[in-house]
Order: structure tokens, then sequence, then C-alpha cells
């Protein structure tokens, strides 16, 4: 190319060329008619007329430059010939490329001078006379280009029409084809002046016939005058839909139809899409432009608005929404340029605009565009949840009640949006029930296996669905019914994925039976397609608490629901409603769960934990669990337990709120009784618990207890204690002497310092006496419900429902060995049988210890009295029991009042101990109502009486092989028969009777043998 | 001849229209010695020309053939050769009507086409033959037809082949009597109502330049045609002339207004004023009125026939009201500038109306004359044209315009346009002598083709000194006229 220097001229000095070309025209043009004649003779034949030879295809194209300049009336042959001249060129030029210039190929570089020759000659008569010379020459180069770039597009040096950019490069180093262009360019900047619309209507007539091999012409012009382009195209494209009316759009709109139905329209998507690359903001702005324009109220005088443009026709305006419409149905790249900020443009003067344009279209246009939108929304791959807002919004009817921050719309306006939101709801219905047509065997194997059509708008909304639950759940008017049915259709289409998540958003959000009511209804809808639903939303929810993204309210709510989905299968079983099966289904779903529920019972937060409580209480329980399971839940349980109890304290000392905190002890109650029964494991997990938590110095005040000083250490002076600059000597005397010899016969205990009187008891106060006595009976309704419960060994209820059931020996065990364990510190001398009287002072230290625990702790008396009912548990205590009757048997000899009743606690443990024995048949009855005469006795009888007591069960070991089961009383009895006789054990029972028969007269009859 | 119609079916477009070409030619022959008068070409030649040569479409549902453009170059070549070759005048032209004369059907538009395009060929080959029947054609047709074909020629050469002029300038020598057409054609298309009507710079310059080469070239038509009154209706007029002083009369408020509002107008730059050259077309018109008398004499027609039309001057004048009233609503900021040029057209209309009155080209009375200038604002020299000169014995104070019963009374019918009398015209006491018309009332138009120099503010100052001995004075209202009729 570069080879030839007249080539190199032309290139640097264009202009120059140009003004020596228009020198030569005037020597041209003086060519005589007669030469005119040979020359239009030469240039028909191919022949020389002169010399009869034949003419190069060099001199022919010269010869045809020279008519040009010459005769008029031969420039249509002229430029038809030199299309012949262009191709020739271009075809050589190509062959050169694929042989990548090894043959040298002359003829190339020669065409080329004569290209440029050309174009100097038709860019200075379009520069001299562009009104004249622009739409010829126009029409001329883009329909060679077309065709050029159609012809040879199947060339192996050419890229694939795809590749735009290579494909301008290829065209645009090649002379000829860059020469049309340049002449293409100049024309239309010339004719933009006066009549844009024809050349761009060229334009698109050839980017149809020769799409896409013409789309680098398109994207290069396009480049070049960007704006004018873009809305020349786009008033071009909405003429034409003007024109071509509203009769084919049914058809274009579903997408069915893709041919060149409405031609220019598909033009117009495809240059547009080119130019979307580049000028992305400019398209945009000149779309929304064109939607604006179309629906402000015309004004002929408008100053944007030229006499030629849409603006100034009315039925133009008219087909402007349609046309953007269609257009943005067949472009997504344009369709998401617009939507984003369309949205935003929809304010309610512009809606009320549009609707006074829209009413003056035909029915079936309407029609037809409604489809179109609602087929473009479900399509709309972004803003989709913004779209749906602002349906929702406008089509929500004005309510006195509920007013937006948007003052109601138009009526007319407001129904619009109710059709469509309407009509979207039905298509996006269609669209998702048709794609999982096939797939209808197994919903989980679908979604793996069959490519499933996606639909944008949903596929947006899937991250939007806990916004869209939370409106739903706002229950306004119809939108929540809306919103609801597009809730649904998500989760049919999202796959068990969403339908979990959304039905957990529900669960979540849902504050009112009411609104629990949507998620019901979801999963009644969604039961149908989608197995297993409720386990899985259970399992996410679960998940959620694990990773704690719940906030206490959002987990309250949660639990609640559950709760509530729950019970409701109670109510429903009475109804024989629909709705048990899946309430059925959420209870076996929680019940394998509940380990990952019990944590929940400790939770900061009260509601929390309280709507734990409620749920575990309704829960059922698994039909397996594993150990470790149980022993957490039954843990948290009764961890749960004392701490609903302190609440309740709390709650009545301050006295608010006590209706709720009273609830959850309820709760708490249900649930450790329902555990209990539900296996021995967790029945003896409960009871050990219950009965450690009862003593455990934390709780220990609940019930009346106290936090003794069991260690015997001297509590320190609080005005001593303040000097905290203790000596290290001080110390380690202060150690030496708190040695704990405990269990030795050498055991040293402090009742205090000599000379300083007896060691001070820890100052406690008090709690309110009603209030324990109250946590005492609730303690002691728990534990009597679980051991009642028939979980441990299936013994048959009794025949009279109203007699109270028999408290489970084994239960009673487990109470027994833990108090043992917890009162009695050290297990030397544990045996169950007793020794003599005597022998209680080597457990002198213990047995103090003992006495300490009972006073200070209230509770383990009436925590005996279910030991002693569940017989023979009471057997297992005898060490307890032991060590109490020894202190009491030491109180009472060194008692010097006159009367029993000057020493009350001891009087009362005397009593309470005896008849526990009583109860717990390690007495015969006639021994165990010695306790009925203490009161009325002096501190020494009492020890006599004790004192035979001890020897009875010395005689007489509480062993519980002594005791049988009877089945008809449902529990173990002791037949003291068996035993040697009592008559020497109530001698001196009787002796005392005498001695104060004017005081005991009427207890006479209850010592008789 | 519709027997051949088979065996040109299954031929190629171009040779098919080469051979029913060659057949007309025969048929055509035999039809002129068969002596048949009128010589009538039948409708089923005409059928066929329509579909071998015009290609126009027979039926909807067939397509038309056609032929790619250098197809019709071929054609175009073939045709023009074919007439350069015929020597019979009969025979060219019923081959020339037959193929382009004008059928009233849809194949009219193909044929304006090929026959516009045939046409510019032959004024670029010189092709006499052709021209000679283009002109009769130009004579015999509707004059919405003549007109496209003008301008087909006009916008070949005049505007899209710049430099082409000087080919289209040839057909004054090449073919008189159809530059004669071509020039009526030209003036009846562009009236100088809209700027698309405005004749381009190159077309004015030529056709002045024709016109005063050769006055007598646009009279041509009139001299060769024999005047049987059967002109066909809507024809072209006669001559251009009426187009011509319409041109005159309107070009300074034409090409005034279109100044105005294109004033950066490219051309205005390095293109000629057309100023100038409306004065000396004004002046050559006016000198082909004065050769009028004799040639009308010599054909007996002096007084029997006009060849300006009352009604086409009346349209002119309603016009030019029109005109001068749009320029009295824009001209408020140049007020001398603005006067100057409704002044100039209604100096050139009574000019042109006493000269074409006195020379027998107007035939009508002085009252219709008055009639039709009634709306048109006041003008000293149209004054006088419409008094007449018997005003001016009687009270040359009287106010102009004045319809007095002075006026009523003038003896119209003692001033004949005899051509005696033409000598008597202001006009004539000079003829063509343009170094002097500072006397004559054309004077007072500066802007002469010998002082295409001068500005209209300064007439006279740069004159030569032979025009020493007259008062060097313009022509002031109400001073008496230095010229009178002799009386």
């Amino acid at each position: 190319m570069l080879s030839d220097p007249a080539m190199s001229v032309v290139c640097d000095g264009g202009p120059l060329k140009a003004m020596q070309s228009s020198h030569s025209l005037t020597a041209q043009t003086t060519l005589s008619a007669q030469e005119l004649s040979q020359e239009i003779k030469s240039f028909i034949s191919g022949v020389d007329a002169v010399h009869g030879r034949k003419l190069s295809v060099r001199e022919h194209a010269r010869c045809a430059v020279r008519l040009l300049r010459s005769v008029p009336a031969c420039r249509e042959a002229v430029l038809e010939h030199l299309r012949g001249v262009y191709d020739e060129h271009v075809s050589a030029f190509l062959v050169n490329l694929e042989t990548e210039g090894s043959s040298t190929s002359g003829g190339n570089s020669n065409l080329e001078d004569i290209i440029q020759e050309v174009h100097v000659v038709l860019s200075e008569f379009i520069r001299l006379n562009p009104r004249a010379w622009a739409p010829l020459v126009s029409t001329w180069a883009v329909d060679l280009l077309g065709q050029l770039s159609s012809k040879h597009a199947g060339r192996r040096v050419a890229p694939h029409s795809a590749s735009l950019n290579e494909l301008l490069q290829l065209w645009m180093s090649c002379a000829a084809t860059r020469s049309l262009m340049e002449a293409y360019s100049q024309c239309l900047a010339a004719m933009l002046a006066w009549c844009p619309d024809a050349c761009v209507d060229a334009l698109l007539d050839t980017s149809v016939q020769h799409s896409p091999h013409f789309d680098w012409v398109v994207a290069h012009i396009g480049s070049a005058f960007p704006g004018t382009i873009i809305s020349r195209v786009l008033a071009c494209g909405l003429k034409d839909f003007c024109s071509h009316g509203a009769k084919d759009q049914g058809l274009l709109m579903m997408g069915m139809d893709k041919g060149n139905r409405i031609p220019k329209i598909g033009s117009v998507v495809g240059i547009l899409g080119h130019l979307a690359a580049h000028h992305s903001e400019s398209i945009r702005k000149e779309l929304l432009r064109m939607f604006q324009e179309s629906l402000s109220p015309s004004s002929p005088l408008s100053p944007t608005s030229s006499s030629t443009s849409w603006e100034s026709s009315p039925q133009l305006r008219r087909s402007a929404v349609p046309f953007l419409l269609q257009l943005a149905a067949m472009s997504p790249n344009l369709f998401g340029a617009v939507s984003a900020e369309l949205v935003e443009q929809l304010r309610p003067s512009i809606l009320l605009q549009l609707q006074a344009l829209l009413q003056g279209l035909p029915k079936e246009e309407l029609e037809n565009m409604l489809g179109l939108a609602v087929h473009l929304i479900s399509q709309s791959p972004t803003g989709g949840a913004r779209v749906l807002k602002f349906l929702a919004d406008t089509a929500t009817p004005a309510s006195v009640i509920i007013s937006g921050p948007t003052p109601s719309p138009h009526e007319g306006v407001r129904e619009g949006c109710d059709r469509l939101l309407q009509m979207l709801l039905l298509h996006l219905h269609k669209l998702v029930f048709n794609r999982s047509d096939g797939a209808e065997v197994s919903p989980h194997t679908s979604a793996s296996s069959q490519p499933q059509r996606v639909i944008p708008f949903l596929e947006e909304l899937r991250s939007h669905v806990a916004q869209l639950c939370a409106e739903t759940l706002r229950l306004e008017r119809k939108r929540h019914l809306w919103l609801h049915q597009l809730l649904c259709l998500l989760a049919v289409y999202g796959g068990p994925s969403v339908a979990t998540e959304t039905l957990c958003q529900l669960l979540t959000q849902a504050r009112n039976p009411e609104e629990l009511a949507l998620a019901w209804q979801l999963h009644t809808n969604l039961s149908s397609c989608m197995a297993g639903l409720i386990p899985a939303a259970v399992a996410h929810s679960v998940a959620q608490i694990h990773t704690h993204t719940l906030g206490p309210r959002q987990l309250k709510q949660l639990l609640l629901n559950l709760s509530i989905a729950i019970q409701s299968q109670d109510e429903d079983r009475k109804g024989g409603g629909a709705q048990s099966s899946m309430a059925v289904q959420v209870g076996s779903a929680v019940s394998g769960h509940l380990h990952d529920f019990c944590p929940l019972l400790l939770h900061s937060d009260a509601a929390v934990s309280h709507s734990t409580a409620r749920l575990l209480s309704c829960s059922p329980l698994p039909r397996t669990s594993s150990p470790a399971h149980l022993l957490l839940l039954s843990r948290a349980a009764v961890t749960h337990f004392f701490m609903a109890l302190r609440k309740r304290v709390e709650a009545g000392n301050v006295g608010r709120d006590g209706g709720q905190a009273g609830e959850a002890v309820n709760c708490s109650v249900l649930i450790l009784s329902r555990f209990a029964a539900y296996s021995p494991l967790t029945l003896k997990a409960i009871l050990q618990q219950l009965a450690e938590g009862a003593l455990h110095k934390g709780n220990a005040d609940l019930f009346g207890g106290q936090v003794a000083d069991m260690s015997g250490a001297p509590v320190t002076n609080p005005s001593l204690s303040s000097d905290l600059g203790a000596s290290l000597l001080d110390i380690n005397c202060r150690f030496s002497t708190s040695v704990n010899f405990s269990g030795s016969v050498w055991s040293v205990f402090h009742a205090g310092v000599i000379g300083k009187g007896l060691k001070h008891r820890t100052a406690s106060q008090h709690p309110d006496p009603a209030g324990v006595i109250w946590n005492i009976q609730t303690l002691m309704e728990v534990i009597v419900q679980c051991c009642t419960s028939s979980g441990l060994n299936g013994t048959p209820s009794p025949s009279d429902p109203d007699e109270p059931l028999p408290i489970n020996a084994e239960a009673a065990k487990v109470i027994a060995v833990t108090l043992v364990e917890s009162v009695c510190p050290d297990v030397a001398n544990g045996e169950l049988s007793w020794p003599p009287e005597e022998h209680a002072r080597t457990t002198v230290e213990r047995d103090i210890h003992i006495r300490r625990c009972f006073e200070a702790h209230p509770v383990l008396f009436p925590l005996l009295q279910v030991v002693a009912a569940g017989r023979p548990a009471l057997c297992y205590c005898s060490a307890v029991l032991r060590g109490l009757m020894a202190t009491l048997l030491a109180h009472w000899e060194a008692f010097r009042e006159a009367s029993s009743t000057d020493s009350p606690w001891h009087l009362q443990a005397s009593c309470l101990l005896v008849s526990c024995m009583g109860e717990g048949q390690l007495l015969p009855p006639v021994l165990a109502n010695v306790h009925e005469a203490f009161p009325h006795l002096n501190p020494f009888e009492v020890r006599l009486l004790l004192l035979a007591v001890w020897e009875y069960v010395r005689g007489n070991g509480p062993l519980p092989q002594k005791f049988v089961f009877s089945s008809e009383k449902g529990m173990f009895c002791r037949d003291f028969s068996r035993d040697g006789d009592v008559a020497r054990y109530v001698a001196p029972i009787h002796s005392v009777l005498h001695k104060n028969i004017d005081r005991l007269g009427h207890l006479c009859w209850r010592f008789q043998l | 001849m519709g027997d051949i119609r088979q065996s040109l079916l299954p031929r190629d477009v171009l040779s098919a229209a080469k051979e029913l070409l060659y057949h007309l030619d025969i048929y055509i022959c035999n039809l002129v010695q068969s002596g048949r008068q009128p010589p009538q070409v039948d409708s089923k030649t005409l059928d066929l020309i329509e579909e071998f040569i015009l290609h126009a479409p027979k039926d909807r549902n067939a397509s038309a053939r056609r032929m790619s453009a250098l197809q019709e170059l071929q054609l175009l070549e073939i045709m023009c050769s074919c007439f350069q070759e015929q020597s019979r005048d009969t025979v060219r032209q019923l081959m020339f009507s037959a193929l382009f004369g004008l059928q009233g059907n849809a194949a009219d538009e193909s044929r304006m086409a090929l026959l516009g395009k045939l046409v510019s060929m032959a004024v670029a080959m010189g092709r006499v033959p052709i021209l000679e029947c283009a002109a009769t054609w130009l004579q015999r047709t509707h004059r919405v037809y003549c007109v496209r074909l003008a301008q087909v020629l006009v916008d070949d050469y005049c505007s899209m082949v710049p430099g082409s002029v000087p080919t289209l300038q040839n057909i004054h020598s090449a073919s008189p009597r159809f530059c004669c057409q071509f020039i009526t054609a030209v003036t009846t298309l562009y009236d100088l109502t809209t700027e698309e009507l405005t004749p381009p710079i190159e077309l004015l310059q030529m056709i002045v330049s024709w016109i005063q080469e050769d006055p007598r070239l646009v009279l041509i038509t009139f001299l060769n045609t024999p005047l049987t009154g059967s002109q066909p209706i809507n024809s072209l007029d006669v001559t251009p002339l009426g187009g011509l002083v319409r041109w005159c009369v309107k070009a300074p408020l034409a090409y005034k207004t279109d100044k105005k509002q294109t004033p950066t107008h490219e051309r205005s730059e390095n293109v000629p004023e057309v100023g100038p050259l409306f004065s000396t077309l004004h002046l050559s018109v006016l000198q082909v009125l004065m050769l009028l008398p004799n040639i009308l004499n010599e054909k007996g027609l002096f007084g029997r026939m006009g060849l300006l039309q009352l009604d086409s001057l009346a349209a002119l004048t309603s016009e030019l009201s029109r005109l001068l009233d749009q320029a009295d609503k824009h001209a408020h900021a140049s007020a001398a500038d603005a006067h100057a040029a409704p002044q100039l057209a209604l100096d050139r209309l009574a000019q042109a109306l006493q000269v074409a009155k006195a020379n027998g080209a107007l035939l009508c009375s002085r009252e219709d004359m008055r009639a039709i200038c009634s709306r048109l604002p006041h003008n000293n020299l149209l004054q006088l044209v419409l008094s007449g000169p018997v005003m001016y014995y009687n009270n040359i104070h009287t106010p102009p315009l004045a319809f007095s019963p002075h006026a009523a009374h003038s003896p119209i019918a003692s001033h004949p346009a005899l051509p005696t009398h033409a000598a008597h015209s202001p006009i004539a006491s000079h003829p063509a002598l343009p170094t002097h018309a500072a006397h004559s009332p054309i004077a007072s138009h500066p802007a002469l083709p010998t002082h295409p120099a001068h500005s209209p503010h300064t007439p006279l100052a740069a004159l030569p000194a032979s025009h020493a001995p007259y008062p060097a004075q313009p022509f002031i209202t109400g001073m008496p006229f230095p010229f009178r009729p002799n009386h």
C-alpha cells in the first residue's frame, strides 16, 4: 500500500488534492460534446472508443469519474459502475490479507488511488451542494457498504460478525470501505441540519437488510454521532412503529415472533444495543426523555421540540409509551438501562398524565400493553423489588387508617396498577408452574437435574424475601394478599431453600395468630408440591439460633409462634381441622431439635427463656434421643425452674408482672414433669438435680434456707476483717486451726472462740415466709409430679382417679440418695442399720453437720416426706436420719427448760423426723405416732421416746429388703409382724403416758398395740 | 407491431428495448410513407413502449423488470444515436412523441424520468435533433411537466455537477428553439415565491448572458410557430417574456428578503450580486419588447395578439403588493435600504408596463392597468405610466394617481401603440445606449450593467465627463419630466 507514491501523496494532502481537482475541473469540462459522446461510448462498452482497445479497470474507473464530473445524466450509471470497482478493491484487499502479502498484487494499490479520486470527487460534490448530493451519496454508500460487508462476510480473514471491534478494524483498514464510511459521515453531517430522518431511515433499512454484517457501520456511525443517532434512531423507530400500528404487537409480545414483522424496531434495538456499550448514559437519558416528552401536555411552542420532531404529533406521542415498551421487550440491555430510573419517575402527577394518555388507546391495544408490561416486569433482572413496591403502593386502596407517605393516587391509576399487579401475578404463576411441568416426580431431583427457565424477576426477589414477608405481615388490605401470593410463587420458584426461608421469616416475624395464619396458608399452598418443608424450616430456624442471627425479640417471636403452632394441634384435634397434620409436623420437627432449643431456656432475656419454656412445655417429646441430649435438656429445665422461681419471687417483691412469672413457673413445672415421665434416665436426672438444686446455696434462699457455715471455720468479724493487711503468720495459724479433720474421731469443731462467746451466725435476711412456703410447695409439686409419673416402671394407674398416685419408689430412692449425698458429707458409717445409741458419739461432727443442714434448709423435711412416701426409699436416708436423731437426742438430753415447746425447732424437727420414719415404715404405727405427744412433754421425756424409737430401729434395721410390693395398693409395704415384738419398745411410751396421763389421755388410743 | 411482443419477452431487458426501438423506427417510417394524415401511432405500440422501454408495471401482481442504471445509460445512448441518425424530421418527431408523449397513465412517471435523462444527456453530448424534439415536446405538453423537465436540467447542470454550466450554456448555440422553451419553462418554474423557487445564480447568469447576447432568442418559438391559435391548454407561454418580467420586478424584493433571512449565506461572499444581473435582464427584456412591433407587423399581428397577458400581470401586481406589505412590516431598521428595493421593483413594473403597452405586447386599456395596479404603493414612474401623457399637459401639479376626471378623459384611443410612437417613448430616445441612460427613466435605477460597481446611493457621482452638459440631478418627485413626448 505504501509502495505507491501517489497514494501517500493523496493521504498526506487531502485538502490540497481537493483543490487541485477543483482546478482540474474546469479543464475537464472543456470536453467537447463529441469527446463526451466518445467518453460515454467508452464507458458503456468498456473499450476505448478512439483506439479500440479494452480499458483496464483503472482506466474504466477514471472514465467513469470523468463522466461523473461532466455528464450529470450518467451519475447513476457511474455510481453503479463504481460499486463494482469498490467491490473489486475489497476483494483484492482481502485476498492480499489472506495471502499475507506474499503475492504482491499490484491491482490493489492501483485501485486504491482510483478510490481516492472518487472519494475526492464525491466529497467535493457533497461539500459544494450537500442538498443535492448528500441524499444520493449517502444512500449509495450505505447500500454499497451493506452489500460489501455481507458479501465478504464469509471470507477467511473476515472476523465473525459478533466481534464488532475486529470487524471495524478490518473494514476501516480497507481503503474502499473507509472511503465509503467517510463519505457517508460527510453526508450525514450535512444532512443532519435539514433532513436527518431520511439518512437514518436509509441506515436502518440497510441495517435490517444486511444484519448482522452491517452492524459495524452502524456502530461506527453511531459512535461518531451519538446524540443525533440515538435520538434519530428512536424517532425513526417510533414513526415506523406508529405507522405499523399496534396490530403486530400481540405476537411480538410473548417473544414468539422475532422475525421482521416490524423491521425497523429490530434494527433500532440492534443499533442502540451497540451504542449501549459506550453511550448507555445518553441512551438512557434519551429514552427517559422520550417518555417524559410523550407525557407532558402538548405544547406546540415547546422550545425543545423542533417542527420535525415527533413530539409535535399527537399520534406519535400516544404511541411513544407502547413503543418504549416494545423496545424494552426486545432488548434486555435497553430495558435494564431504563427500568431503574423509570420507576423513580412515576410520580402521581406523571401517572395521571400517563393515564390520560392511555385512555385514548383502544381496548385491545391496552391489553397488549398490559401484557407487555407484565412480561417485562417478569423478565426484569434488577429493580424488581422497587417495581413491586411501587405497584403495591399505588395499587393499595387509599385508606383512612393507613395513610402512606404519598398522597393517594387517582382512583383510575390505582385500578390500573391493581390490574397490572394481578396480571403480573397470574403471569408469574403460569411461568412458575409451567416451568416445572416435567419434573413433578420429585421436586428435589428436578431442581438439580433439569435446567429450569430462569425468571429474573423472581430471581432478584429471592434476596428480598425478608422484606416481602415483613410487608406481607403488615396485613394491609389487599396488599398482603398479593404479596402472599407472590411469596408462594417465589417459594415454588426458588425451591425448598427459598420456601424454607420464607416460612422461617414468616414464623419469625408474625406477631399474632392472624399473621401466623399467613405462614400456614403458605405452607398449605406449598405442601402439595414440596415435601418436608416444615422440618426444613425448623432446622433453618435452629441454625439461625445457633448462629445468633436473630435478636431476642425475633427469637422470642419465633419460639412463641412455634409453640402456638404446636398448641393449635390440640384445638384442631377437637375440631378435626385440616391444619392438624401441619401442627403435628411442626411438633415432630421441633421435638427433633429440643436439645437445640433448651439452651434458650437459660437465655438472659426473660421473654426468650419464657417462650422457650412455652415451646418445650407443649412440644411433644422425641421418640428416641441420645442420653447426652436428655441430660442437657433436664439440666436446662431444672435450672430454668429455679430461675423461674426466682423471677416469681422478684416479681412478687416488686409487685408487677407476677402473672408472667407465675406462668413461667407453671411452664417449667410442666416441662419437668413431662421430661420426668419421658424416661427413667430423665426422671433420675431431674430429681437428682432438683434435689441438689434446692439445697444449692444459690437457690437455698428460695426455700427459706440460709447459707450455712458448714466448715466450722471462724466467721471473720466484720470489724476485724477490715484489717486486710493480715500477717502471713496469722493466716498460717488460722490455716492450721481450720484444717478439717472431719470424719475422724479427733476432729475439732468450733462453736466459737473461748472468751468471745458463741460463734456468730451470719446474719441473713429472712425472705418472705409466704413466698418461701409457696416456693417449697411448688418444688414439692414438681417433685411429686415427677415421682408419680408412670415413666419409671409402668405402675398401673389406680382405679380411682381422685386418689393421688403413689410416689414411685425408684424416684424416691433417687431423691433419697441425693439427699444423703448432699447432707451427709462423709460416707463413713454410712451403713443402713443403726448402731447402739452410744455409738453416736463417734459421729458427732457429722451429725452436727447434718443437723445444721436441716436447720439451714427447711426444705429438707418436705423432701424427706416425699422420700418417705416412696417406700422403701427412706431406708437409704438412714444415715441422715440417724445423724439427725443423734443430735436431737443430745439436744433433749442437755436441754434444761421445762417444756419441749421451749425449743421449737428441735421439737418440730423431732416431730417431723418421727413422722417421716413412720410414713416410710421404718417404724410401726405405734412408734410413729409418738411425735404427737412431743409438744406436751418435757425434754427428758422427749428424749426417752426418741430413744425408744432409736432402739426399735436398731433392733429392726431399716432395710429395703423388708418391704414387699403390694399389688393391690400399688406400692411397697412392710410387714411389721415379721419383725420382733414391738411391745418392749412401747414400754417407755406407756410409762410416759402414764406419767402425764392428765395431759395425754386423749392420745392413749394412739399407742394401743 | 403488436405481434413482436412474444419475441421480445424472452430477451433481456436491454436487448428487448433495443429491438423495440428498431421496430418502432421501421414502423414509423412505414407510417409516414403511407401518407396517412395525421400519422398516428396505435395504442398497441404505445403499450409495447411502456412495457419494454419504460418498464411500467403492467398489472399489480407482475413485478416489472427493472433496468440497472448501466443498462439504462446504454439505452439512452442508443436512443441518442437513433435520433441522431434518423434524417427525417417527421419520423423523429413521431418517434419522440410516441416515446415521450404523455399518456396520462401510470407510465408517465418513468416516461418523465427517462426523458429527463435523455435530454440531459443530449445536452451534454450536443445532440441537436433530440433537443429540437424536446423543444417541440415542451410546446405541446402541460406546463407542469415542462417545468419538471426544466427542473431536471437545472438540477443536473446548475447544482449537481459543479462546473457543468458551460455545457448547458451550449444549448443556446445548439438549439435556440430548445433554449427558448427552456427559458420559458425555467421562468415558469422559478416564480420567486420561496427560496426553493429562486433560480440558482448560475442559471440566472446563463439566461442573462443568452438574452443579452441575442435578445431575439426569447422570441424564437414565437417566430417559428405558426400561430394557429390551437395552443394546447395549459402549455407554456409562447415566449418567456411574462416570466422574465416577473423575475425582474420581483427580484429586488425576493432577493432582499432572502438576504435578510440568511445574512451569512455563503453565496453572498464569492458570488456576484444578483442585482446587476437582473438590471441587465430587465434591460434586455425591454429591448426585446421593443423589437416586437416589427415582428408583429411582419406577421400582421400587431394589436391583435399580446405576448403579455393582462391576467398574468394582474397576478404579478397582486403578488408584488403582498411582497411590499411584507417588506413594510419587516423594514423598520434600515429605512433607506428598505425603500430602495420596493421603489426599484415598482420602477421596473412601470417600465415594463409602459414599454409593453407601447410596443403592442400588452393589449389593454390604461383603465385596466390602473385597476391591476390600484393596490400598489406610490411610485412616481408608475404614476406617470398609469396616468398617461395627457395629464401632464393639463396640470403637472395634480397629485399623481388621483384618478381625476382628467385621467378618465384622457384620450387613450389617441395613443394607439403605433410603431411611430415607439420612438417617442422615453427609452426609445436612447435605444441601447446605456452610457446615456442617466437621462432616461431607467436612469433612476442606478445599478446599470455598465456600472455594476456603483452602489445604489451614488448614482451619478462617478459618471463620465460626457454627462456634463446635462444637469446632474436625481429624479425628484414633482420635478418636470425632462423628456416629454413631443406631441
